[in-house]
């Protein structure tokens, strides 16, 4: 055999190999996660590794459970509420910001986009006893608002940044027909440009979502009060009751991944899709 | 349609002047088109026509008034980009509406309009179609369209037709005359193609560095360059110049070349000699003919642009290059006697024009 070939047929085994590894990986925790909420306790108890699932005998007593007894309702809410609103608020903030500092001439402009950055490289466990003080002194402190003023500091500097560089991409002229066409700045960013950045935006309202949605550090600190658990937090509260089944904790999980997982499904198209093929010379 | 007055105007980027001290006015219904080589502040001075740009000093108006405080919007003009920069996510259709949509137009009127400007361009089949859909040429076509339905009181065109391959240009640029003469628009249209500017301007404004160099119809602007620059940025194959001395000899004024002289009998006695610029079109540069003074040149190259031919000769070392009928036939080395024509002569001193008589003795040239 030719060393050529051999090396094609190596490089095949071992791209198909790690990418079974690593899918093995990411895959079999959930995979665990998802038939362990769907069994009844006795058989869990039983046998915790039992990996097959009857699908005849599903059981959706733990969901109903932590639905409804533990508060999870609730949980589920706030935590959409409060993603929600980080994703609105951070991709409309991102969007002006990172226009002006592309496009707009203005004192400072360099030094603000500079700055951008320069938040991001606080780490989170740093600010949070700070504010923790801070936020508890103001007597704000429990409430989803405060996560979600905190949320938008942590998504707001990279959501500035990945709509920057793809704005810095659009063609200006574009902008410069819209001006001459008749359009105000803001007609031109409305009309024009958010059109024509919608996966840039799409994959920013993501990421925030994303991190909005699993964050943990903050609403571990700062929430006392139940009513206003986001699910992570409400998670703990689970694990930590003493009475503790495991399928509930299970299920709990389940609630948390999977709207992530959809979104992601969901957006994948959007998020590689370029939108201003023919607008220029081609 | 209107007219348009630059005053003065002056614009500088990070310390780099893009313009100095700017004056034009383009007469209503006029076509005028700023040529120059890239980086000579011709695309600057459309931006700040538009409003794109701010001028740092200087004075734009539009039929006597100023609209420098104006911005784009209010200013009534509309610009055809070299890239075309149409809306991608919008239909043809979308993009020709959109200035009258956005100036709040009736929709039947829009209809009318858009309806009128493809017809025009001929672009009907393609209104359902979005940008990506279509050919270069097609988008120039919508792209000129956008700016036709607005009926702006000024076209700015920026090299609108540089990205296009070179028959289709020659005949939109036909169809681009026609439309400026049905329509009688007033028209400022950037290139830095002398073709284009020779074709299309009714006047030509050359330009280099920020600085007008000189603007006149293209026969003045061909025939009688008022700088060295301007002479030999137009026409095809470049003007001959030479290097050398005025003078005057046995009563008549010449020229000695680095080993070669010509009387210049169109010229004025100098008092005094002076260093000069000779510079001579292709054409003015002929064969020998009998009784006319000759100079021997050796044939070097020989291009055949079909239509006739070009020799590139050396005249005592010199290169100079004339234009002779394609049937005539030559051997490389040869050596070629040639009649530069004294009527055909531009002198210049210090890169300047020094007026030339003409054959009836009356000076030419403004």
């Amino acid at each position: 055999m030719s060393r050529e070939k051999l090396e094609t047929i190596l490089i095949r085994v071992l791209r198909i190999g790690g990418i079974a590894f690593f899918v093995v990986m990411a895959a079999f925790p959930f995979y665990w996660m998802v038939v362990s909420s769907f069994k009844p306790l006795q058989s869990l108890l039983i046998n915790p590794a039992d990996l097959g699932l009857d699908l005849s005998s599903l059981d959706f007593h733990a969901y109903s459970e932590v639905l409804l007894d533990h508060g999870f309702l609730r949980y589920i809410f706030n935590s959409a509420y409060v993603s929600l609103l980080t994703v609105v608020l951070s991709v409309g903030l991102a969007t002006l910001g990172a226009y002006a500092v592309t496009r707009l001439r203005f004192r400072g402009r360099s030094l603000m986009s500079l700055s951008i950055l320069v938040i991001y490289m606080f780490p989170a466990i740093v600010l949070v006893i700070p504010l923790y003080v801070v936020f508890s002194r103001m007597g704000l402190r429990d409430s989803t608002h405060v996560l979600i003023v905190v949320y938008l500091a942590q998504t707001l500097p990279v959501a500035l940044y990945m709509l920057r560089s793809y704005f810095q991409n659009l063609p200006p002229e574009i902008e410069h027909a819209g001006l001459i066409d008749g359009c105000t700045r803001i007609g031109v960013i409305w009309r024009i440009v958010i059109p024509l950045s919608a996966p840039a935006l799409a994959s920013v309202a993501l990421y925030t979502f994303m991190i909005a949605w699993n964050e943990f550090l903050f609403a571990f600190m700062f929430l006392d009060t139940p009513e206003h658990f986001t699910l992570s937090r409400g998670i703990v509260q689970l694990a930590g009751s003493v009475h503790l089944s495991k399928q509930l904790v299970m299920a709990a999980s389940v609630m948390v991944t999977v709207p992530i997982l959809i979104l992601f499904l969901l957006f994948e198209r959007h998020l590689v899709k370029g939108l201003t093929a023919g607008a220029m010379k081609g | 349609m209107s007219s348009l007055t630059l005053e003065a105007i002056t614009k500088s980027f990070d310390r780099i002047q893009a313009l100095s001290r700017v004056d034009l006015s383009v007469r209503d219904g006029e076509f005028c088109v700023l040529l120059g080589p890239s980086g000579c502040g011709k695309s600057t001075l459309l931006n700040i026509i538009a409003g794109l740009i701010p001028q740092d000093g200087g004075c734009v108006k539009l039929d006597g008034s100023a609209i420098d405080r104006l911005s784009p919007r209010d200013r009534d003009v509309a610009m055809v980009f070299q890239s075309y920069a149409l809306y991608p996510h919008m239909t043809v259709a979308e993009n020709l509406s959109f200035g009258l949509r956005m100036r709040k137009v009736p929709k039947a009127r829009i209809r009318k309009r858009v309806a009128e400007a493809a017809g025009v361009l001929g672009i009907e089949t393609l209104l359902d179609r979005k940008p990506r859909q279509l050919s270069g040429g097609q988008r120039q076509r919508v792209a000129m369209g956008r700016a036709l339905v607005r009926r702006p009181r000024i076209f700015l065109m920026d090299e609108p037709l540089s990205n296009l391959d070179a028959r289709l240009r020659a005949s939109v640029r036909l169809e681009l005359k026609q439309l400026h003469r049905t329509l009688k628009s007033t028209v400022v249209y950037v290139t830095h193609d002398q073709v284009e500017a020779m074709t299309l301007g009714d006047r030509v404004v050359v330009m280099k560095d920020g600085l007008i160099r000189q603007m006149g119809t293209p026969e003045t602007i061909y025939g009688r360059p008022e700088d060295v620059f301007v002479a030999q940025f137009i026409g095809t194959p470049e003007i001959n110049l030479f290097q050398g001395k005025i003078f005057a000899r046995n009563g008549v004024c010449g020229f000695q070349g680095n080993g070669f002289f010509i009387e210049l009998g169109t010229l004025p006695l100098p008092e005094r000699a002076f260093n000069a610029q000779l510079a001579v079109r292709p054409e003015d540069v002929t064969l020998e003919t009998e009784g006319a003074p000759s100079l021997e040149t050796t044939l070097e190259m020989i291009s055949h642009v079909g239509s006739e031919k070009y020799l590139h000769v050396r005249l005592a070392g010199e290169p100079l290059t004339l234009r002779v009928p394609k049937e005539r036939h030559f051997e490389h080395g040869q050596t070629i006697p040639v009649h530069i024509h004294p009527a055909g002569v531009h002198v210049f001193r210090d890169g300047r024009r020094v007026q030339v008589l003409d054959r009836a003795g009356a000076p030419s040239g403004a």
